[in-house]
This record gives structure tokens, C-alpha cells and sequence, in this order.
């Protein structure tokens, strides 16, 4: 059998809480460590124990992230999804599993083999039997895939931030987890890690974290934020990297962080900071949202900065909270009541989750309103491979800000609505300045922002609004594009599918279809959008949500002669994207629209 | 008019402004409105302590209350927010700008109602302000609901009576812990503004709730809240006289019988006249048993309810910088280059 190298996908099933974690980010910690192309996906429930948790680690040397179309290697400890994990492998799958759970596993058409997990493990510690016993499926592994010792080693210690005892009795019973399945297991299977060069300088950083530590080279003066899955680890990576990486040499603070009582409390907060003249910031999920959405507004039309992030998980409602969807496109786009078109930052790798993290913050000052940061659950609390997070290029855009009297001078009939540049952005003074004070308020106002309900100023602020929002769409991150000279398929899509396109792409370029990519990185959608939908003969819209939102958005903008050639395939069930699944779905639209 | 007489000088404060640089526009609520009063003892006291009006930030939620920072101080900077929601606004303004003197109105609907938890919040994080109600027991703007603060069997001029208890926003603050709760009426001008300038005075939150009558919706006799029915059965608790740290105490004149001083953040000092019975204002239940027992009575009680300066604000449990983070330079806002190469070795580690 020829050998199968750096190319299958492992699923481990266990129960939530019961240490599982720790094994499952030292098995993919020790392949990163080989220099092997891997990602690894949480599918995680919305508990702290007990409810049935599912980890896949995709090996991929063409450096594909998605979950694979098949799972090679079955691990099996939760006896509340046994009859499922085990009838749900395919034939020729291995199976792995733990024999103290004492459940059957009748598949003759898989390659099965049991171990006694807790039991050994309660050798090593009684107390501990239950988490330690997730260390043997490691050790089994690492004799099966051919695991090097000192990439494991590594990770253990990484994973016990090296905790004498954590890592010597883990790495005890990976070792017994190993002799075990060498002694026990006729390994026939082809299978196999081979070590790569490690790239220099490459490490697994979640979304979340490159987010927070935007949002700190950003500049951010206040976060505010009230704890929603799968945003709170924005917050938290803010919070912990604040003293180190902004308090002064005497430790006084730059940044204030306030737990807010709930979401609209946390917009306000943002909204306050931003009216002050500081950079505030708030992360949060759909639901929180919602209840922004009136703030939202206020900043919208008082023409106050600050950045909100979204890290979408699957709505309606409650939805799914630990699963992962691009639905609130719709509901960034347009929050609160009345005509609204706010920014929308896209990113799609965890590089652009830090660069975006802390360019919004000079978007919402250079454009004086609210900036949405889009992301994902996949995106945000999945482990990526990152080269690094670059320096901000430039030096911060505090926009049109007037805070001396000079200044104040030097601009020609001043009004704090006033387009005295004619770019749709009007100059603002501060709170404190005494430099032409005035009332901020979400009713109608005119340029000197006094209260009207004239209808010619109401239209004409509109209009400017607009105008503003229109100059904003090149200034905005460009989409990234990858062409094909044929130019017969272009697919649109963002955000994390990202990780999933390149495999989409060369499964559908195996029918003999050349596909070029745009990855859409902001709204309003930047010129060269419609030139790339313009230059290919079909475009696929491609997203993980019902209704196609971001094609809603394209069949909106887009001029009416283009909007026959472009093509909606959306697709949610709550998990990460799985290539095959959708690359079947634009062959097929595909085939319908030439029909 | 007499040609002799002479031009009368301008009264200056003790920053030597007018008191013309502290108004603001005309008012736009109903003639009489007891709202208006209230804007006029805030222009009077910012006045008298001498704040500079670019160093105040007016904030204020929705409804009639919320409209009067058009009507005072036309030279601070204001943010006329959303229903409810000022307390938060103006937490996000005090992180970034601790040097302002943050003044919140707000009404009951906003306060008791759709923003109460804000109000509660507000005062568990001891954010630095002056929040005044200025409680009329109805929503006006929508044209005379009843709000949540109404007595129990209170009537308004047209329809039924309001059945459901009230919700005392002077016992919720005391029960919250908050240090500076005062209660007055819009037509007890001398007392309010007292109880204002000592409010502004004060470190911390400091919750003024002031009864002011609405003169369209419920300013009938089977009104708790008319004006006629709070002057017949108010009780002050003690009269107040408010001496400015700049002024020597010994200038003042001292009230007849016994008094004592509550010494505020600023030096100043909230001198309490006792009227009839020794009140303990440092002593949250002597606060809370005299509202008890004045709804009983279906009485308001006014003056300083409760007092209490050992608590840090919000500001200063952030531990923050002494320049305002507004105005932070961009070395402060963005860690260096080094910074960011030990930061990218620690993940590459």
C-alpha cells in the first residue's frame, strides 16, 4: 500500500469539560511543532460539561484547513454519541477507542482497536483518571502517525505552560498510551506524518486574540463589553495584554475596560468614548447586536466613531451559539431603524483580524462613525497558522478633529455638519475644547447641529451621509483577487471561508472549469468588485448563511445588466465549510444556469 | 426710563464670568413647567461655583427632561442620547475624559423605567456625575402615560388612577450604596440649588431627584406630584446652605439655631440646618425609614437624604493615566516597535 503522507483528517469525540481540550491541542501542537501543514476545528457545545464535544484535525501538505470530506481516524471516548461516532465512520475508517466506557463497537468493514484508557490512567493518578485517560489516545497516536518525541515533548510542555508535575505525568501516560498500542496494534495502515520544514517564524493563533491585539496598535482608549460566545475572547485577549503592551513605564493605564450590565449599555459606552474624542471599542455576537442596533444608529447620524466586532455565530435567536455562520451581514450592513449603510470590515485570516483590528479604529475617526469588524466563530476561536502580525504601516488617522483655536481659524465657515471639504466628512471639536460647543443628539439637526425638521436639511444630510459612505468604498481594504486568464467562473465570497476556497477551487478545476477567486474584505463593496464580476462570464456568490446576503448586497450595488450573470450559492448547517459539499453545490447551480 | 440711571455693572463669578455665559436657548416646554425652574437653578449653580463652562458636559437621555440641555449652558459641549441609556454614554465620555464634570438629566420614565438598569449600574460603578431627575410622575413628550415613579392612587388630570406602587429612585440609590442622594423641588429654589451646587461639589455619583409638576398632564389636586400638592405636604428635612470652598466660612452667615456641616470633596461645605429632629444623613437606614414612612404619609421629604465620600469612582478604579486618554499622544496609543518584537517572540516561542 503506498504511503499515505500528510494527508487525512482525525476526529476525536469526547464529552465537554473533561480535559479532552488539552490532549487535542497537544496533538495538534506536536504536528505544527514537525513543521506539518495542520488546522484544527472545536466543535464545541454551548455547556461546560458533559454534552458531547468533536475536535478534527485536518493534515493537509497543500495546506488545506477546512474539516476534510472524509474522517480517517475515529477516535471514540463519549459514550453519549457512541452508536453515532461509531455507525457514522465510514467503511475503512480506524477506529479508536476507549474500552472502559464499556460500549460495543460492531464494525467489521473498519479497523478497530480498543484501549483501556480510564484503567491505566487511574494508575497514574485516581483523581485525575478521567482527564489523563485522553493522554493514551495521544500516546496511541503518536506510535500510529509516527508522532516525533521532541515536537511532543514541546507541546506538552507549551500546553502546561511547564508545570513540572502537569507535564510529567501527561507525558507519562502518552508514553504508557504509546507502548501500549506498539505492543497491541498491527499497524498495517498507510497512514503516516512525515516532518516538514518548519517555517520560520509561524506559530497557531486564534482570531480572537489577533482581534484583541489589533484593537491595541489601534490605539483603543476604552473597551467596553458584556460576555457573548464567541466573542468574549476579544475582551479577554485585550484585557490580558493591555498591562504589558500599553500601560506606561510607571503602570498607569491607557485603556479603561468596563464590564458593561449588557450590550446597549456596552454600545453607549463606545458611543460616549467616541464623542469624547477617545477610540472605544466593544466585541460582540448577533444577539448583542440586536440590541445595539440603536446606538448604532445615534452613531450614525450624530456621526460619532467607534468600532464594534462582530464575531457571527448561528442566529436566528439564541441559534446555535457555538457554531459558526456569515448571517449578520445583513445586520451589520444596515443596523437600526431608518436608511442606514455602515462599514463592514471583512478579514479572513487571522493576519487581517489583527491589521483590520486596529485600522478600524482610524476608519471610524477619518469617517466619524461606527465601524463594524466582521468575523466568525471559525475564524475567531479556531487555531490558524499565522507568519506573523505586521507593524501597522501607518501612522494613526485621527480625522478631522479641531482642537485648538487655530485650527478652528483656519477652517472656513464652520458647522459641525458643515461638508466644508466637499469629501462628506465635516470637521469636529471635542467636549472640553470650548471650541464651538454644541448639543449632540439623534434628532434631525442641520449644519450647525440645532434641532430641525426642515425637510430640505433633513434630505440634504441624507444625501451627504450617503456621500460619505460612497468616497469611503476605495479607501476601504481592496478585495483580493486571484484570476485565471479564462475567466469563465469567478467566485465571490469573505470572511473565513478563506480557509475553505483554495480546496473548493481545485475540486472544481479537477471537472476542467477554471475558477478565479475575489475575496470581498469590506462593505460598501470597492469598485473593482464590479469589474471583476464585469470581466468573468458567470460569478458565483459564495457565503455560509439561508438567503445569500452578501449577493443581496451585490444584487443591490451591482449595475442591473450584471445582476443576470451572478449566481447565489449559500449553505448553513453550523459547521465549517467543508469543500466537497460546497464545490458540489456551484457545479451544480452551475450546470442550472447553463440550462 | 431715566436717563440718570446709571448702567448696573455685571455681576461676575469668581472666574469672573457673567452669568449670561452660562444659559442657553429659549425653552420650547409647555409655559410654567417646572422643568424650566429646574434649568434655571443649574445655570445659577454651575454660575456660583464658578465651573468653566467648556470644562461641563451636559448629557441627557430622552424625553421632556432630556430636551433642557438646549435650555442651559450653551457653552459646554452636551449629548441629548437615547431613551434610557445616558448613564452609559456618559461612562464611555468619563473613561476617556475624566476631567470633565459630567452632568446627566433625566426623567423618570428614562431613569425609573426603560434605563433603570443603567441607573442602577451607574451607581455601583460610582461614575463621577450629577445625575438629576426631574421627576414629574408621567411620560410628557407621549402625552401623560403614567411613568413608574407615580404614587399609588395618584390621579392625573384625564383618566383613571394609577393603581401600581411607586418606585422610589431616592431608596434605590440609598439601597445601592450611593454616596450623595438628595431629593428636592423644582419650586424650592434656594434648597435646590444648594443641594446642586454641593451635587457638583461632590466626588462620585450624586443623584438629585427633583419633584417638578407637570402643568399639562397632572398638575390637578388628586395629583401627588402637582404643584400644589407637594408645597402643602413637603417636609424638609433641614434647611440648606451651601458655602463654597472659596468663600471663608466665617463670611457666611450662620443660620439661627443648630446646624452642621457636611464637608464635600472640593472643600466646600453643605451646611444643614436641623428643623425639628436630629436626621443622620451618614446613616442609610435613618434615609430609608424617613422615605418609608413618608410615603405612608403620602408626604415628600427633601434635602440631603444621604451622604457618604469613602468611595472610589469609576475612573479611579482604572488605575488610568493623569492626562485624559482623549488627549493621549500616539507613542502612548500604540506599543513601540521593540514591544511588538518581544510580543511576536513570545508566540513564536
Amino acid at each position: 500500500m503506498d504511503a499515505v503522507i500528510n494527508d487525512f483528517t482525525l476526529n476525536i469525540a469526547t464529552a465537554n469539560g473533561t480535559g479532552s481540550q488539552s490532549a487535542n491541542l497537544i496533538l495538534l501542537h506536536s504536528m505544527f511543532e514537525m513543521g506539518v501543514p495542520v488546522s484544527g476545528k472545536n466543535l464545541f457545545p454551548s455547556n461546560i460539561s458533559g454534552l458531547p464535544t468533536w475536535y478534527i484535525i485536518r493534515v493537509s501538505d497543500q495546506g488545506y484547513q477546512a474539516p476534510g470530506d472524509r474522517t480517517h481516524f475515529q477516535i471514540v471516548m463519549n459514550k453519549d454519541t457512541w452508536f453515532k461516532d461509531v455507525e457514522g465512520a465510514e467503511p475503512g475508517t480506524i477506529i479508536l477507542y476507549n474500552e472502559d466506557v464499556k460500549m460495543p463497537v460492531d464494525r467489521d468493514d473498519c479497523l478497530v482497536f480498543g484501549m483501556p484508557m480510564t484503567k491505566m490512567a487511574r494508575s497514574i493518578s485516581p483523581k485525575m483518571a478521567k482527564m489523563i485517560a485522553n493522554m493514551y489516545y495521544v500516546g496511541a497516536l503518536q506510535y500510529l502517525l509516527g508522532i516525533d518525541q521532541d515536537a511532543l515533548e514541546r507541546a506538552v510542555n507549551r500546553q502546561f505552560k511547564g508545570k513540572a508535575s502537569a507535564v510529567e505525568s501527561n507525558l507519562k501516560a502518552i508514553e504508557e498510551g504509546r507502548l501500549f498500542a506498539e505492543e497491541n496494534i498491527d499497524w498495517d495502515q498507510p497512514y503516516t506524518l512525515e516532518s516538514r520544514e518548519k517555517i520560520e517564524g509561524q506559530f497557531l493563533v486564534d482570531g480572537n486574540e489577533a482581534v484583541a491585539l489589533g484593537s491595541i496598535y489601534g490605539g483603543i482608549n476604552m473597551l467596553s463589553w458584556y460576555p457573548i460566545t464567541p466573542s468574549s475572547s476579544i475582551a479577554e485577549g485585550i484585557i490580558q495584554w493591555l498591562p504589558e503592551l500599553r500601560n506606561t513605564e510607571d503602570g498607569d493605564a491607557t485603556c479603561a475596560v468596563v464590564q458593561a450590565e449588557d450590550e446597549l449599555a456596552a454600545a453607549g459606552m463606545v458611543v460616549g468614548a467616541g464623542w469624547a474624542g477617545g477610540r472605544g471599542m466593544t466585541c460582540t455576537s448577533g444577539p448583542g447586536i440586536s440590541l445595539m442596533s440603536e446606538f448604532v444608529g445615534l452613531a450614525y447620524f450624530a456621526e460619532i466613531p467607534g468600532v464594534i466586532w462582530d464575531v457571527n455565530r448561528v442566529g436566528p435567536s439564541t441559534g446555535l451559539p457555538t457554531r459558526t455562520q456569515q448571517g449578520d451581514l445583513n445586520l451589520l450592513r444596515e443596523a437600526s431603524h431608518g436608511d442606514t449603510d455602515h462599514i463592514v470590515l471583512i478579514p479572513g485570516t487571522v493576519e487581517e483580524c489583527f491589521e483590520f483590528g486596529w485600522r478600524a479604529f482610524d476608519y471610524a475617526e477619518r469617517f466619524q462613525t461606527l465601524i463594524f469588524g466582521f468575523s466568525d466563530l471559525d475564524l475567531g476561536m479556531n487555531n490558524w497558522l499565522c507568519s506573523g502580525f505586521e507593524y501597522p504601516s501607518e501612522p494613526m488617522d485621527r480625522g478631522k478633529v479641531i482642537r485648538t483655536k487655530e485650527q478652528m481659524d483656519a477652517v472656513e465657515n464652520y458647522g459641525r455638519y458643515r461638508d466644508v471639504d466637499g469629501d462628506g466628512i465635516p470637521y469636529r471639536t471635542l467636549p472640553g475644547s470650548g471650541l464651538d460647543p454644541i448639543l449632540y443628539r439623534g434628532t434631525g439637526h442641520d449644519e450647525d447641529g440645532i434641532y430641525s425638521e426642515d425637510p430640505v436639511v433633513y434630505r440634504e444630510l441624507m444625501k451627504r451621509l450617503k456621500r460619505k459612505s460612497d468616497n469611503a468604498r476605495d479607501i476601504l481594504p481592496a478585495p483580493i483577487l486571484r484570476e485565471e486568464k479564462e475567466q469563465e467562473v469567478g467566485i465571490i465570497y469573505m470572511g473565513s471561508m478563506e480557509n475553505t476556497i483554495q480546496e473548493i477551487d481545485d475540486i472544481i478545476e479537477e471537472t476542467g472549469i477554471k475558477v478565479s477567486q475575489c475575496r470581498v474584505r469590506a462593505l460598501p463593496l470597492h469598485s473593482e468588485i464590479e469589474a471583476f464580476v464585469e470581466r468573468h462570464e458567470k460569478v458565483i456568490v459564495l457565503e455560509i448563511n439561508r438567503d445569500g446576503q452578501l449577493y443581496g448586497v451585490l444584487r443591490k450595488e451591482l449595475p442591473i445588466h450584471l445582476v443576470p450573470k451572478v449566481i447565489s450559492v449559500a449553505y448553513s448547517d453550523g459547521l465549517p465549510p467543508r469543500a466537497r459539499f460546497y464545490a458540489e453545490r456551484i457545479m451544480r447551480s452551475l450546470k442550472e444556469a447553463s440550462e | 426710563m431715566s436717563e440718570n440711571k446709571k448702567a448696573r455693572p455685571v455681576k461676575l463669578n469668581v472666574i469672573e464670568l457673567p452669568k449670561t455665559d452660562y444659559t442657553g436657548g429659549p425653552s420650547s416646554l409647555c409655559p410654567g413647567c417646572g422643568h424650566d425652574q429646574i434649568s434655571n437653578v443649574i445655570i445659577q449653580a454651575c454660575w456660583e461655583n464658578g465651573i468653566e463652562p467648556h470644562r461641563i458636559a451636559k448629557m441627557s437621555g430622552i424625553g421632556c427632561s432630556s430636551k433642557t440641555p438646549a435650555y442651559f449652558l450653551g457653552q459646554s459641549h452636551g449629548f441629548n442620547t437615547v431613551h434610557g441609556r445616558m448613564p452609559s454614554v456618559t461612562t464611555g465620555a468619563n473613561m476617556v475624559n475624566k476631567n470633565l464634570v459630567y452632568l446627566g438629566v433625566s426623567g423618570d420614565g428614562d431613569t425609573a423605567s426603560i434605563g433603570i438598569g443603567q441607573f442602577i449600574h451607574a451607581i455601583r460603578r460610582n461614575l463621577n456625575m450629577v445625575y438629576i431627575i426631574e421627576n414629574n410622575g408621567v411620560y410628557g413628550l407621549t402625552k401623560g402615560q403614567y411613568s413608574a415613579t407615580v404614587e399609588k392612587g395618584s390621579r392625573k388630570r384625564k383618566g383613571s388612577a394609577n393603581e401600581q406602587p411607586p418606585i422610589d429612585l431616592c431608596k434605590l440609590a440609598i439601597n445601592l450604596g450611593c454616596g450623595f442622594v438628595a431629593r428636592s423641588f423644582s419650586g424650592a429654589k434656594k434648597q435646590l440649588t444648594a443641594l446642586l451646587k454641593a451635587g457638583l461639589s461632590h466626588k462620585g455619583i450624586a443623584i438629585i431627584d427633583v419633584i417638578s409638576p407637570c402643568v399639562t398632564f397632572s398638575n390637578n389636586d388628586e395629583s401627588y406630584r402637582s404643584y400644589g400638592y407637594v408645597k402643602d405636604h413637603e417636609e424638609e428635612l433641614h434647611g440648606v446652605d451651601y458655602i463654597h470652598h472659596f468663600e471663608p466660612i466665617a463670611e457666611v452667615d450662620i443660620p439661627e439655631g443648630e446646624f452642621e456641616d457636611v464637608k464635600l470633596f472640593d472643600g466646600s461645605t453643605l451646611r444643614l440646618e436641623t428643623i425639628d429632629q436630629t436626621y443622620d444623613y451618614t446613616d442609610p437606614t435613618a434615609a430609608l425609614a424617613a422615605l418609608h414612612h413618608a410615603e405612608i404619609e403620602k408626604k415628600h421629604i427633601t434635602g440631603l437624604l444621604h451622604h457618604n465620600t469613602e468611595m472610589p469612582t469609576a475612573d479611579e478604579d482604572q488605575g488610568l493615566i493623569d492626562i485624559a486618554l482623549c488627549d493621549l499622544p500616539e507613542d502612548l496609543m500604540r506599543p513601540s516597535k521593540e514591544k511588538h518584537s518581544e510580543m511576536m517572540a513570545k508566540f513564536r516561542m
